[in-house]
């Protein structure tokens, strides 16, 4: 995964006189330019991925969806927009993000939240073993209530 | 001799600067779909090895047996040969079915049906697959955690592989590789002569499907090539060695969907202009280079340079891209069904747009230059992998070295031809081929010379 912030993107665009198409697509601009700020990216994917316009629009709908029971979602929102989440506040490109991160943090909050509840709920679960749940233990694991509904074998 | 070595210097040099762009992209293209062909392979090999013991009968093979009645066994060739044209009749009148639904105008039909295949793919498959691990390896995960992660990683893969703007790249191939492993690890469970019979049947398929004018690949791939339309369809396009090409390529595509800057007269024009065009050599810079004459010829203006670089094709490359949607259902036997679309990939054409996830056999060039495969292509590779695996790994270097030779090939064919390309006859007949020899020969030499100590 790389982390292209602001990065100068490889081709033949950057460094060429301004030119209004191209300043008008990237809101990221500073107020005075005498030359066109690199492109910002607000993605991992870099000149692949989504363009800066429709990022936030991206950000909150998979932060919203994520509250149906689908915390996978915040965590691919924070995988995606990573270099929103690790540019510092202070950077160029920050006042760009201003938008995005709100959504991105909060995932990123909300899918801390969810792991660290199932990681502990199952390394519980794990360790703890028999001594700590009694013999509930093997209803609960998973092998042995496949077995019970008939589902371990291949489409049953 | 220094003079030679400083005479031929010069030489090599601008020739090799001539042709460094061509031969990189053109490397680096090829091990970017190399790549994932291997691991889906791997992952495969793994599970089989895993999950497969030889004391277990597969549980198709009672099927079969009581299908075949008193004949014989059910693991003959009869039975085999019949499952095979079965399932080849099948996938041809779900591939028609298909044609006349994108000849409808169908797309959220199609897009659906993508949605819920690859999501059951990954629900009941992913599912069955993980309990089998878990029974197999003695995970103790509790049944609650099982039963949040399961759907929430289903539906998190079947996003990524659907909707390939929302997701990283590296997840979207992922997802699209995991649907792969699944399928073929679901296919290795037949018995055997069904398995070969039905890899060699695909295969005269794949290739009667999309070369024959009447094939229903190739009328999927005209009707999209004629309306410049994408066919949804679950596709592994390789991520554009060269940015620039693939400069906000899915931005490009979505603005071409909504907005058709293009009238038809210039899409015809530049059409006109692709396939008549001898673009020699096939690396992705010279199909830039192309684009951009033609693009500014025909006087596609509007946005920046540099995005219409990778998409001066734009509409060409959609229609072209995406060739003939397949949808594989189940083997009559097992209820449920599996839909993948099957297309074949075509697409020497410089800016293909990515489609929708179908899976599609067969090979072509991606409008950004990179190569696409058909996810059909990953999952019957990886099931003859499988499926020697389930013998002995001696056939699996064998055949995995023919696969990929298969598909270097084929590749080598593409940039020849520029067409559409059904990527699985070649490798499925060396595959055949390269296993029935390491089983027959090979492997009684290999025995002999390890038995007698002798090595090489």
């Amino acid at each position: 995964m790389e982390a292209r912030v602001a990065g100068v993107p490889e081709d033949e665009e950057s460094g060429l006189l301004p030119r209004p198409s191209a300043a008008g697509r990237r809101p990221s601009a500073a107020a005075a330019r005498r030359a066109p700020p690199p492109p910002v990216w607000a993605t991992v994917d870099g000149p692949l991925g989504l363009p800066l316009e429709e990022a936030e629009g991206h950000a909150r709908r998979f932060f919203l969806w994520g509250f149906a029971c689908l915390p996978f979602l915040w965590a691919i929102n924070c995988c995606y927009f990573w270099p929103v989440l690790r540019s510092p506040a202070t950077s160029p490109s920050s006042a760009a993000f201003s938008r995005i991160r709100p959504y991105v943090v909060r995932s990123a909050i909300g899918f801390t939240i969810f792991s660290v509840v199932l990681l502990t709920w199952a390394t519980t679960f794990i360790i703890g073993g028999e001594r700590l749940f009694g013999p509930g233990w093997n209803d609960l694991v998973m092998y042995n209530v496949a077995d019970k509904l008939g589902i371990s074998g291949f489409m049953g | 001799m220094a003079d030679a070595a400083a005479a031929t210097v010069p030489g090599e040099a601008s020739s090799a600067a001539a042709t460094t762009t061509v031969l990189d992209s053109l490397g680096e293209d090829i091990t970017r779909i190399v790549t994932p062909v291997s691991t889906c392979m791997l992952l495969v090999v793994l599970l089989v090895s895993l999950l497969s013991s030889p004391s277990s009968p597969s549980p198709f093979t009672a099927a079969f047996s009581a299908a075949a009645g008193p004949g014989g066994g059910g693991d003959d060739i009869t039975t085999a040969l019949i499952t095979a044209v079965t399932f080849v009749v099948a996938v041809t009148a779900a591939t028609f079915l298909l044609a006349f639904l994108f000849y409808l105008r169908c797309t959220p039909c199609l897009r659906a049906y993508l949605g819920f295949s690859s999501l059951s793919v990954l629900l009941l498959l992913g599912g069955h697959v993980a309990l089998l691990l878990l029974s197999r390896l003695r995970l103790p995960l509790d049944a609650a955690s099982f039963a949040l992660l399961l759907p929430n990683a289903a539906a998190a893969l079947a996003l990524a592989a659907l909707s390939p703007a929302s997701v990283p790249i590296a997840l979207h191939q992922a997802a699209l590789v995991a649907i792969a492993v699944l399928t073929a690890f679901w296919f290795t469970l037949l018995p055997e002569w069904t398995t070969w019979a039905l890899l060699v049947a695909m295969a005269v398929y794949d290739l009667a499907a999309v070369l024959l004018p009447g094939g229903p690949l190739r009328l999927l791939l005209e009707l999209a090539i004629e309306r410049n339309e994408e066919i949804p369809a679950l596709v592994y396009e390789a991520r554009p060695v060269d940015p620039r090409h693939g400069h906000n390529w899915r931005l490009w595509r979505e603005r071409t969907q909504s907005g058709a800057e293009l009238d038809a007269n210039s899409t015809v024009e530049v059409l006109g202009e692709v396939l008549g065009t001898n673009l020699g050599a096939s690396s992705a810079g010279n199909l830039g280079v192309s684009a951009i004459r033609s693009n500014e010829r025909v006087g596609l203006a509007g946005d920046a340079r540099n995005l219409r670089l990778g998409t001066s094709m734009p509409n060409l490359s959609s229609d072209s891209a995406s060739a003939q949607v397949e949808v594989l259902p189940a083997s009559p036997e097992i209820s449920v069904s599996v839909p993948e679309m099957r297309v074949p990939l075509i697409q020497p054409r410089p800016e293909r747009t990515r489609d929708e996830e179908d899976d599609e056999d067969g090979i072509g060039l991606s409008s950004s230059g990179a190569i696409k495969l058909g996810l059909g292509d990953f999952i019957f590779y990886s099931v003859l992998v499988g499926r020697a695996a389930m013998y002995d790994y001696m056939t699996v270097y064998a055949c995995y070295l023919a696969i990929i030779a298969g598909l270097g090939i084929t590749l080598l064919l593409l940039a020849f031809y520029r067409k559409a390309l059904p990527a699985l006859p070649v490798s499925i007949a060396l595959g055949v081929v390269f296993y029935v020899l390491t089983r027959t020969l090979l492997e009684t030499f290999v025995m002999q010379c390890s038995t007698n100590l002798v090595m090489f």
